[in-house]
């Protein structure tokens, strides 16, 4: 047959159809758009959180080819003189103070680089928007009697006077300050007040962390806070002819514990660390596009189903089985194209609202950035198109096939061939079964590069397990529960029940989908349900003190805002207090990774609190231990990841070089994925020469009251430490704000694929309508009721609700198994004890089973408009 | 089950029917001032060439639809006046239709199928099962009673087709081309019982055929041609 003809038969059966049966189009494309929308939404944001981040610090390094960097220890100065010799072969350095700090008392965080500003133009583009020059700060002294050029110079040596501070433009227009403005710097425990003195427009280190970033004169940043003849980065300009031999010179020269790095590779580590943070979204995502591909399943399976007769003609007429398969092919094509396009501009709406979510979740759990606009790159607008055309068209297929397969007397013969066979019975009991012990088996697989593949391969293999059988359950329950409905509901409790099974090739697709929708809201709820009832548990119990002392208000800021040394003395004459456990712990670099290494009172942690243990039992005898043996404690996560044990050591890189640590204890640490060493402060202060203190634990003693108490530590920390004192309770709510604002993206994710499946069965219930107009027509003509024939058909969909919401809960618990002991575990190396939502889980199944019900009501009023007289003529 | 007398006088006076009053297409006049009258217990048989109009004037006398203008009474009823509720009430209780493609409920198996009126009609299931079980023996398919239409002959089809119209005694049987879809043996037994029917029950019979054959069973032939009545004769033998 000519193209025409193949024109013609994609027209007849798919295009006109597509273009007259305008509610089951959109809905199927709106099934599509909504998971890809999800899909674009997150990388897109992903992206944006991530790019923020990387472009930060490539702002930062500007054109340094390689840095010297020391995550354990500052560097000291004295390395420049040792890199000198260098210079004359063509390397270049820059000096650099690099920390976080917050702008008192708002907490604001800033990024504050203290550079070399004359030497520093080789690395960095600073552009000035304004300078203040002395004549504006004093006017009436120098401004008119001195040469220009001279004024010029006194302007920039402003710049280096050990209070000024340079901001970026966009940073004070948003906190509406201006040249002269005061700013209360806390870094490192230190509180300057800096002048603002420079004001650099956007672009180069001004772009950095959206604009929030404060640079001053090394020189000043060094004394100010406390980091007097200490460097934390050395940026180098390494000529790539030499490269490799001008590097090994730097190294010889460098401290230990110190390296040379790509600037990249700073971006890499953190893109590794949010990794399994990123796939675990993915995942989710992937729910909502698995539920979308059901759709387009159903769909093409309908039109297949309801064109049968012209199928069968155009065959009788010679139309090949290839083109009867193209046809329904392009459904889905076209159905993929335009619900791709669709969900791509749905996707890049939703971006900004997930940005906020992700953001937060990032800035709480692994990294301060603050996130860029949303850009909606080509790669992503391919990325949406890709997965959504591609799905549409791989669910297309096996029903395209079967249309092209059946020979043509079949498909003109009246009557509708629905039923399945006791052989394809069997055979999909049998697949199920296979796809179980599939499921069971990958389980065991050991994770790839920390991401749990062979878990996600079993979440497949087990929906599979579940939705193969949906015709056989269908059927069962709707026989099941037949004569109850009669009793119940008379006639149309009679129709019902049978109507299920009679068309069970499309309501079992669509039972299947919103089964799998509700699944995995079940599995989902399930897990974190139980990881929130373990976290609940786990901060009841190591939450053991009284009281916290701070110098930041919220937990988020708890890495940049520190204490001095200086407060445990103060402490220590606080007559109410019992005891104290200075905390202390900083991100640094192990191997390809970055993980936390904390420091603690260990003979406090010992007599006063409580550490879940994991191994051994006992934390007393295993800090006993540490204490005397200079070991170290790592949370369950770091032995997962990094395949540790008690007895095992652990190298990490200290002021002193490269140095072993005994590991005496593996405690739980829900806090930190990336893996977690614990050592006592003494060690931790002789190992890196850190003497600051992130929060201070304190324990009170017997019948101080504790919101007494912590009025009193504000009284006498706040002014000199800005010392925020938080009640035990506060800290619980605390942790659990966190940790509800995490999931929140988890259970919108869900929300969605829900919404996705209900439609689903709205698009079922609503082509069998059309389908069925002849024998609803029939139906009414015998006798039946408006009212009753809507009551029917809001019964069949309340049926199919209840199938699905029974196969879901049962798919759920198995998934959320799968969830807790294999994906969780290794995703991110910990262990969390079963718990049931019970209400949160009755919740979704009541919305799900009242959502597929109230479904029911659109293919009803459908029905209503059917015509009799046309629709009972004959066929 | 609601007792009624089986007497049913159909009336049509001065009926039209068009169908596509859109804007785009020009209306097509299928029936045009048609004014019929059958007296109960009357067999009558329409006759007509394919697209003469008398499958609209059954669905007309059935309730089914309703006259563009025109008015038709089914008893003492205006059907034409009636709203759906009304017409709904009529065709459950008053009226049986056999159709050509018997029109079997396809997820009922044949005794559901056969019990539907009476279900509707809020029946007894002991008498549903015993009704069903006695017009299963009239109808001669008592051994298919747990077949599904899908199992079933074309002729056995329409017997159950028949059962359901007998089933709860309407007072009006419909029957549109009964034997259009069987070979003629089969033809001729559908139609012994309807005249079976006709003899024991005095049901009013109104069936539409372009058949010689069909139409002899009749007690006389209203003649239908371009959507309009051209006359009543005889039925011949």
């Amino acid at each position: 047959m000519s193209e025409a003809g193949t024109r013609l038969v994609i027209s007849a059966l798919i295009l006109r159809p597509i273009v007259r049966e305008t509610i089951r189009t959109l809905l199927t494309i709106l099934g599509i758009a909504v998971g890809v929308a999800v899909v674009v939404a997150i990388e897109l944001s992903n992206q944006s959180a991530l790019r923020a981040f990387g472009e930060s610090v490539d702002a930062i390094a500007g054109r340094a080819n390689y840095q010297i960097v020391s995550e354990a220890v500052p560097i000291p100065e004295d390395v420049l003189i040792r890199l000198q010799p260098l210079w004359r072969r063509g390397v270049r350095f820059a000096p650099i103070i690099d920390i976080e700090g917050v702008i008192e008392p708002d907490q604001t965080p800033i990024r504050l680089l203290g550079v070399d500003l004359l030497s520093d133009l080789h690395f960095r583009d600073y552009r000035y928007a304004t300078v203040m020059t002395s004549a504006t700060e004093r006017p009436q002294s120098r401004a008119d009697d001195e040469p220009a050029n001279a004024r010029m110079i006194s302007t920039w040596l402003d710049l280096f006077r050990d209070d000024s501070i340079v901001v970026a433009a966009s940073f004070a227009h948003e906190h509406r300050l201006a040249l002269g403005s005061v700013l209360r710097i806390d870094v490192l425990g230190h509180e300057r007040r800096m002048t603002i003195r420079g004001i650099l427009e956007p672009r180069g280190p001004a772009t950095a962390f959206n604009g929030s970033i404060a640079v001053a004169d090394i020189a000043a940043a060094q004394t100010s806070f406390g980091l007097t003849g200490k460097l934390t980065r050395i940026d180098l300009l390494v000529p790539d002819a030499s490269a490799d031999e001008l590097l090994r010179e730097v190294r010889r020269v460098i401290p230990a514990g110190a390296r040379v790095e790509r600037p990249s590779q700073r971006n890499e580590r953190v893109a590794k660390m949010l990794r399994a943070f990123r796939i675990n979204l993915f995942a989710l995502a992937g729910v909502a596009l698995l539920v979308g591909m059901f759709l387009v399943y159903n769909t093409v399976l309908i039109s297949i189903l309801r064109r049968r007769r012209d199928v069968g003609i155009f065959k009788t007429l010679g139309v090949s089985p290839r083109q009867i398969f193209l046809a329904f092919l392009s459904e889905g094509l076209v159905f993929g194209l335009i619900g791709s396009a669709a969900g791509i501009a749905l996707g890049d709406a939703l971006a900004s609202a997930i940005l906020r979510l992700i953001g937060r979740t990032i800035n709480s759990l692994y990294v301060t950035s603050s996130p860029e606009a949303i850009v909606l790159k080509p790669a992503i607008i391919a990325l949406g198109a890709t997965v959504g055309t591609l799905l549409s068209l791989v669910s297309a297929i096996q029903p395209s096939l079967e249309a092209a397969r059946v020979r043509p007397i079949v498909l003109i013969q009246p009557g509708l061939h629905q039923r399945v066979g006791r052989k394809n019975n069997r055979a999909l009991a049998l697949a199920s079964i296979a796809c179980f012990a599939a499921g069971t088996l990958v389980s065991f697989i050991p994770p790839y590069r920390g991401i749990a593949v062979a878990g996600y391969v079993g979440v497949l293999f087990i929906v599979a397990g579940f939705s193969l059988p949906a015709p056989m359950i269908v059927t069962a329950v709707s026989h099941g529960l037949a004569p109850l409905l009669r009793r119940i509901f008379g006639v149309v409790g009679q129709l019902a029940p049978a109507s299920l099974p009679a068309s069970l090739r499309r309501t079992a697709v669509a039972s299947a989908a919103l089964s799998l929708a509700t699944g995995m809201m079940v599995a989902v709820a399930l897990m974190v349900g139980s990881f929130r009832e373990t976290v609940r548990i786990w901060v009841d119990q190591t939450v053991g003190s009284d009281l916290w002392l701070r110098p930041s208000r919220g937990l988020t800021n708890a890495q940049i805002a520190l204490f001095p040394e200086s407060i445990s003395a103060d402490l220590a004459k606080v007559g109410f207090i019992a005891a104290f456990d200075r905390v202390r712990g900083k991100d640094i670099a192990y191997g390809e990774s970055i993980i936390a290494v904390g420091s603690g009172d260990f003979p406090v942690t010992g007599g006063f609190g409580v550490l879940p243990m994991v191994k051994p039992r006992s934390a007393a005898a295993a800090l006993a231990r540490a204490l005397a043996i200079d070991g170290v404690f790592i949370s369950e996560s770091f032995a997962i990841k990094f395949d540790k044990d008690v007895g095992d050591s652990v190298v990490l890189p200290t002021a002193h070089g490269m140095r072993g640590f005994p590991i005496t204890g593996i405690y739980r640490d829900y806090s930190n994925d990336r893996g977690v060493v614990v050592m006592d402060r003494s060690l931790y202060i002789r190992s890196f020469e850190d003497h600051a203190i992130n929060t201070v634990a304190i324990f009170l003693k017997p019948g101080v009251d504790p919101e007494w108490a912590r009025v009193e530590l504000e009284h006498r920390f706040g002014p000199s430490y800005h010392a925020f004192a938080i009640t035990n309770r506060s800290i619980r709510r605390e942790v659990m704000t966190i940790f509800d604002q995490t999931f929140l993206i988890t259970y919108a994710l869900l929300g969605v694929a829900i919404a996705v499946a209900v439609l689903g069965i709205v698009n079922t219930l609503a082509a069998l309508i059309l389908e069925r107009a002849r024998e609803l027509a029939l139906l009414r003509v015998l006798g039946l009721s408006a009212a009753e024939l809507r009551r029917m058909l809001v019964l069949e969909s309340s049926l199919l609700g209840l199938v699905s919401t029974a196969v879901g809960l049962v798919m759920g618990y198995v998934l959320s198994f799968e969830l807790i002991y294999v994906i969780n575990k290794q995703s991110f190396g910990w262990t969390i004890d079963f718990h049931t939502p019970a209400a949160l889980i009755a919740i979704s199944l009541a919305v799900t089973f009242l959502s597929a019900s109230v479904a029911g009501f659109i293919p009803a009023r459908l029905a209503a408009r059917i015509d009799l007289a046309s629709a009972i003529k004959a066929e | 089950m609601p007792s009624q007398s089986l007497l049913m006088r159909i009336r049509l006076e001065d009926v039209s029917h068009d169908y596509g009053r859109s804007e785009e297409s020009a209306p097509v006049h299928v029936l045009t001032s048609v004014s019929i009258e059958i007296a109960s217990g009357d067999f009558a048989v329409l006759m007509g060439a394919s697209g003469s109009g008398k499958s609209t004037l059954l669905n007309l006398i059935g309730a089914v639809d309703r006259p563009s203008a025109g008015r038709v009474w089914l008893g003492e009823s205006e059907t034409s006046a009636l709203d759906e509720a009304s017409l709904t009430r009529i065709r459950r209780t008053s009226i049986g239709f056999i159709f050509q493609f018997f029109n079997l409920v396809p997820t009922l198996d044949v005794q559901e199928n056969l019990a539907f009126p009476l279900a509707l009609a809020g029946v007894s299931r002991a008498e549903i099962a015993a009704r069903a079980a006695d017009v299963l023996e009239r109808i001669g398919l008592a051994h298919r009673a747990t077949h599904y239409p899908n199992e079933l002959s074309g002729g056995e089809m329409q017997r159950v087709a028949i059962g359901r119209a007998i089933i709860h005694r309407p007072p009006l049987i419909l029957a549109d081309e009964p034997t259009g879809n069987l070979d003629s043996k089969t033809g001729e037994q559908i139609l012994d019982l309807i005249r079976d029917i006709h003899r024991s029950q005095r049901p009013t019979i109104v069936m539409a055929t372009h058949s010689d054959r069909a139409a002899s069973y009749g007690d006389y032939v209203i003649e239908v041609a371009d959507g309009r009545v051209r006359g009543r004769s005889a039925a011949r033998p």
